[in-house]
């Protein structure tokens, strides 16, 4: 039994769910923002990336130290890999919500649509739920739960487009239009991040799995992207 | 907290039990090695006038000034190159065979293994009583040299065995593995690598075998080392044996005689010495560090 | 110079072998140097090892791997009949070698240990010197031909020409641990063999010289097939193309133990995604 190995693993998951825990706070203060337009709390999940971007850090250094002393190998090597890519899509995570954050503040000066606003709000709160789904299957290593992320998924990408249509609808509002275009590149980063959480997902299967593969191939997607 | 100027003092008892047997370890090699010093003193300081040319130039005689002990320095001589040239090819082979081709779990080996042990703990003087049986009167060659070596022979070839395998076993394993893996066959193993590699303890132990031979005095007397010889000696002929003129000599009335035994104990000295110490010099000389 | 030219050079058809490992079926496309089926090992009616089959393939390196007491080395001795020079020791089952049975009655284990060389746990030269440990199996072996372009030929083989080309009359035993086994792997490439199996190589010696052992194997690997006993699992990852788990069985009372064959398969499937569980704890260090 490798104690200092396991210990050091223990350590590894301990921090990668922890960092999925700041993020999944980040998230929810930028749809409260979003649902608020409340440009103080955007300034807030702003600052807050510095954390994120800190604890992700903070797992890289620690995959690299285990790497090099402990050289795991088979379902070790691949809990470790797994968790450097997982930090990795959850540091970006992080990213998307400064985006969302700093657009928020951007349009926060035209007026806003409430059946916009609303369906954006739904969208992230989708998203939150997704980053919850994949860090709570990556912990129980659930391929079952980490597969369904794909559907959830779906759904985000389904009201990515109806957000697209609805502000097609505003094209002879100037003002209107601007805030509209504003809240596409919103909506685009909550797809993003709904595909992170099924790269998370993708991880998961990979450490119970020992194979790579994505759950949906979405260069070979029939599909129109919006 | 603890601490050495704490400790308890060490009991009594147990110091005292110390210096008893300090004490007895000290007297034990005393008694030793004082003995060994006062038997060379002695027999050094006894045989110093006798110990001129004469004694290796003369035959025995009955006037102590003119006798030497030619006869039997040379027949002690030839009993040991005698000795050496029988007992350690056969010796030596014993041991070769012992040690890499007997099958241990067959009874006939362990048969033998056990007799040689035992033969090298029979006193010397049984053997006698054989060569007399069997080698003197038995084949008939009477009391000769060629006898006399047979006999030593018989003495010190279970030790030359034991010392050989000894020396054989030593050589380690990997060395006759490494060669078997290059598809030696058995006796190119044996041949080439083990046995070269065994050399320097099979000389060392043959050579110390050999100075007991040399000192041996009551089975040559069983097997006729007679004590008046004047004349030098032949493979086939009668002689004495240095011990054994020492051991006439000093049954020998006459002081003077007892002068001589002294000196040729000091010349039989010299020679089991020098044996010795080829064999130490061999084996520090050529030790192994594998 | 140009900057290409500076460039190590890798041979194109190694890329692939470099950056993602063999995978079992190219391995198992080239030609079976060795064959074993159901084999078992037994010392003095005690069986050490059973229900082993595999196959060993040309220009391999093949590793066995497994806790002490798996029977590994007994194992890896049954390819040149080593266990022959152990009383009581019995083989059964079947190894083929290049398709003849290396047990049959009328084959000689000597001219089977020509082909077949073999390295030590603990590098053992002769107590001979450097020329004569290498030109020891040639001569035993009556092989004509110059002795000196022989010695040479095998120690340049085993990169460790430069290190003793002036002192080859000197005794072996006073190179050092790392040189004294590339000595015995020189050695063994004297007589030409076709496989040289190595067991415990590296056990012995600091790590510097255990990669310079490393690096030999895969530069002999062009040449010869390489058959490993290591209980170095990174050594058997980073050398080896196939990779055999054994594994200790103990019997219901606890009082027999015996090895057996767990795993076999490429090394990278090894120590990536091993099939069997007893393989992943033991690669994983959660054995026992």
């Amino acid at each position: 039994m490798r104690v200092e190995l396991q210990a050091e693993l223990d350590a590894l998951e301990a921090g990668f769910q922890e960092a999925g825990e700041i993020v999944l706070r980040s998230i929810r203060g930028v749809i409260d923002a979003l649902r608020t337009q409340d440009v103080e709390l955007c300034d807030e999940v702003i600052a807050f990336d510095d954390e994120i971007d800190a604890r992700y850090l903070a797992l890289e250094k620690q995959v690299e130290m285990t790497l090099a002393r402990q050289t795991p190998v088979a379902s070790d090597l691949r809990l470790v890999l797994a968790i450097l890519h997982s930090a990795l899509h959850l540091e970006r995570v992080g990213d998307q919500c400064v985006t969302i954050a700093k657009l928020t503040k951007l349009s926060s000066h035209l007026d806003t649509k409430r059946t916009v606003v609303e369906s954006l709000v739904d969208m992230g709160e989708r998203c939150a739920e997704m980053v919850k789904v994949s860090l709570s299957a990556f912990a129980a290593r659930d391929v079952q739960a980490a597969r369904g992320l794909h559907q959830l998924d779906e759904l985000v990408d389904n009201a990515n487009r109806q957000v697209f249509h609805e502000v097609l609808g505003y094209v002879h509002d100037a003002e209107a239009l601007e805030w509209g275009m504003r809240q596409i590149t919103v909506a685009r980063c909550f797809e993003r991040i709904g595909d992170n959480a099924v790269d998370i997902g993708e991880q998961t299967a990979f450490i119970v799995t020992g194979e790579f593969a994505e759950f949906t191939d979405a260069s070979h997607d029939p599909r129109p992207l919006v | 907290m603890t601490s050495l100027a704490h400790a308890q003092p060490p009991r009594r008892d147990r110091v005292w039990k110390n210096r008893v047997f300090m004490v007895a370890m000290l007297f034990s090699m005393f008694v030793a090695f004082g003995t060994l010093v006062v038997l060379l003193v002695d027999t050094i300081l006894t045989g110093w006038p006798a110990l001129d040319w004469k004694l290796f130039s003369e035959p025995p005689s009955t006037v102590p000034a003119e006798a030497g002990a030619r006869p039997a320095i040379l027949a002690t001589l030839y009993l040991g190159f005698l000795v050496l040239l029988l007992s350690v090819p056969i010796g030596v082979l014993t041991a070769i065979y012992l040690e890499e081709y007997a099958n241990r779990s067959r009874w006939w080996n362990r048969m033998i293994e056990v007799n040689i042990q035992n033969l090298a703990a029979v006193p010397s003087i049984v053997y006698g009583i054989l060569g007399l049986a069997f080698i003197v009167r038995g084949i008939g060659i009477g009391r000769v040299v060629f006898a006399g070596a047979l006999i030593l022979t018989l003495v010190v070839l279970p030790t030359v065995v034991v010392a050989s395998r000894e020396a054989i076993r030593s050589v380690p394993d990997s060395i006759r593995q490494g060669a078997f893996a290059l598809g030696a066959t058995r006796w190119q193993v044996v041949w080439r690598q083990v046995l070269p590699a065994a050399i320097p303890g099979i000389a060392t132990g043959s050579i110390l075998a050999l100075s007991r031979a040399v000192g041996e005095t009551a089975p040559l007397i069983m097997v006729g080392a007679i004590t008046y010889v004047a004349f030098n000696p032949e493979l086939f002929g009668p002689y004495t044996a240095l011990p054994v003129q020492i051991f006439n000599w000093t049954k020998q009335p006459n002081l003077e005689f007892q002068t001589l035994a002294a000196a040729a104990a000091i010349v039989l000295l010299v020679i089991v010495l020098s044996m010795n110490a080829v064999a130490i010099f061999l084996r520090n000389r050529y030790r192994k560090k594998w | 110079m140009t900057q290409m030219e500076t460039q190590p050079h890798i041979d194109s058809s190694r890329i692939a072998e470099i950056t993602r490992g063999l995978d079992r079926s190219e391995i198992e496309g080239r030609e079976k140097v060795f064959s074993v089926t159901d084999l078992a090992v037994s010392y003095s009616g005690k069986v050490a090892l059973q229900d082993v089959s595999l196959d060993v393939h040309r220009n391999t390196i093949t590793a066995f791997i497994g806790p002490s007491g798996c029977g590994k080395s007994t194992f890896i001795r049954c390819f040149n009949r080593m266990n022959d020079l152990i009383p009581g020791a019995e083989v059964e089952g079947r190894v083929l070698y290049h398709g003849d049975d290396l047990y049959a009655r009328d084959v000689d284990p000597v001219e089977i240990r020509r082909r077949i060389g073999m390295v030590f746990q603990k590098p053992n030269p002769f107590p001979k010197s450097i020329y004569d440990n290498i030109a020891f199996g040639p001569r035993v072996l009556g092989i004509k031909g110059s002795m000196d372009d022989r010695v040479e030929q095998a120690l340049r083989q085993a990169a460790l020409w430069d290190e003793v080309k002036s002192r080859l009359k000197d005794n072996a035993l006073g190179l050092s641990g790392g040189q004294q086994q590339r000595l015995c792997i020189a050695r063994a490439l004297a007589v030409e063999p076709d496989v040289i199996l190595m067991d415990e190589p590296a056990s012995a010696l600091d790590p510097i010289s255990t990669t310079r052992i490393e690096d030999l194997m895969h530069d002999l690997k062009r040449d010869y097939t390489i058959v490993i006993v290591t209980h170095n699992m990174q050594q058997a990852a980073r050398v080896a193309d196939m990779t055999a788990f054994f594994s200790v069985l103990v019997d219901e009372e606890g009082a027999a133990r015996r090895g057996v064959l767990v795993e076999y398969d490429a090394t990278t499937k090894i120590f990536t995604t091993p099939s069997d569980k007893r393989t992943e704890d033991y690669v994983t260090g959660r054995f026992g």
